[in-house]
């Protein structure tokens, strides 16, 4: 999630392709598209690896068409209950949905509103995330099923990688607290 | 880093137990010791029935070994903690507590619960303040922002607990901003 030139995660989130749609025509460039064109020609719509899009936008040759993960279904989706998207679908598995913003927010002319778009859903969502953390810390070892129903089952499989970490170090920090109660409940001493 | 990624977020509760053994705790002496000298300082000298303030760790190896009482804290009682749990639970804050009281109560609790009036009561009332408590703690991370998070009065166990998914959290936040 950060712009370290090692960060394995900012990679991650860089792969993915985004649409551009061109002002003007290239010579002898056809072949990014995959197709057998020759030529970019003007307006002709083409999926670029990300690193080739901070290029190509930031010289105006092109503008960046924002990805349907981040489209106005999405967005309005998010709006009405962030909780019920499922976040880890929009990007792929083990995609990371807020990295990927992050990346196409520093492409756009108007970033707050996009900031503040992947900032509330963080939030809203942040609190379930850790809910079900504790909860499934608070089972133990042997009750594995999540008895919490659907809902909660495909908020879980909705997690964006970054929620997933999230989880487990919740998790990981109740389940240590739960042990050191119930040990010297015990009576170790 | 050569810890393992378990250790590596936050110190783990038994070592935040170690930490609070240093505190001090009132004693009543069984057995008479000169003043002593220990690396943290020296103690004593005991004169039973003078009561003494010595380190929690040293107490409870001493009442271990049946030599001594343990004198309870203030906060150590039934009313004090049942008062706790009013205002807990009818205010927003987070009532002031001793910094290290879940670890402190937990060994008292454990080893000189013959020497405290009412254990099980304190037991269960620990309990609902903690759960009062987390359950602030929870309404804290709805308000949680990318510089600041206002939960004062938390106790250092507590602190622990959220710790590593706080800073993560906060540190995600402060990157979704425009031009971070």
């Amino acid at each position: 999630m950060d712009e370290d030139y090692f960060s394995i995660d900012a990679i991650l989130a860089e792969n993915q392709k985004v649409g551009c749609r061109f002002k003007v025509d290239i010579a002898d460039m056809g072949h990014l598209g995959g197709g057998g064109e020759r030529d970019i020609t003007r307006s002709s719509t083409l999926q670029l690896p990300i690193w080739l899009v901070y290029t190509v936008v930031l010289s105006d040759w092109a503008d960046m068409i924002i990805p349907p993960a981040f489209g106005s279904k999405v967005r309005n989706a998010l709006k009405a209950e962030p909780c019920s998207v499922r976040l880890s679908s929009l990007v792929g598995a083990g995609g990371l949905w807020y990295g990927f913003g992050k990346t196409i927010m520093e492409l756009l002319d108007k970033k707050d509103e996009m900031s503040e778009m992947l900032t509330n859903t963080f939030r809203k969502r942040l609190v379930e995330v850790i809910d079900q953390a504790q909860h499934f810390a608070a089972l133990g070892p042997a009750g594995g099923v999540g008895p919490s129903g659907d809902s909660a089952q495909s908020f879980r499989e909705g997690l964006d990688a970054t929620e997933r970490e999230l989880f487990a170090l919740a998790q990981e920090g109740s389940k240590r607290m739960k042990r050191w109660y119930e040990e010297s409940e015990k009576g170790r001493r | 880093m050569s810890l393992p990624p378990s250790l590596r977020a936050s110190v783990t509760p038994p070592e935040l137990e170690l930490i609070a053994c240093q505190d001090l705790v009132e004693i009543i002496p069984l057995i008479s010791m000169e003043k002593t000298a220990f690396i943290s300082g020296a103690y004593g000298p005991l004169r039973p029935p003078h009561r003494a303030k010595i380190p929690i760790w040293m107490a409870v190896n001493l009442k271990q070994k049946k030599k001594c009482h343990i004198v309870a804290p203030v906060w150590l009682t039934v009313e004090y903690l049942q008062d706790k749990l009013v205002q807990e639970t009818t205010q927003a804050e987070f009532t002031k507590l001793p910094f290290r009281f879940a670890e402190i109560s937990r060994v008292l609790l454990d080893v000189a619960a013959d020497d405290l009036q009412n254990a099980d009561k304190l037991r269960t009332l620990l309990k609902d303040l903690r759960e009062a408590r987390q359950a602030k703690a929870r309404k804290g991370l709805e308000g949680l922002e990318h510089s600041t998070l206002g939960l004062s009065n938390l106790s250092a166990m507590e602190i622990n607990e959220i710790r590593p998914f706080f800073i993560q959290a906060t540190a995600v936040l402060g990157h979704l901003r425009p031009g971070a």
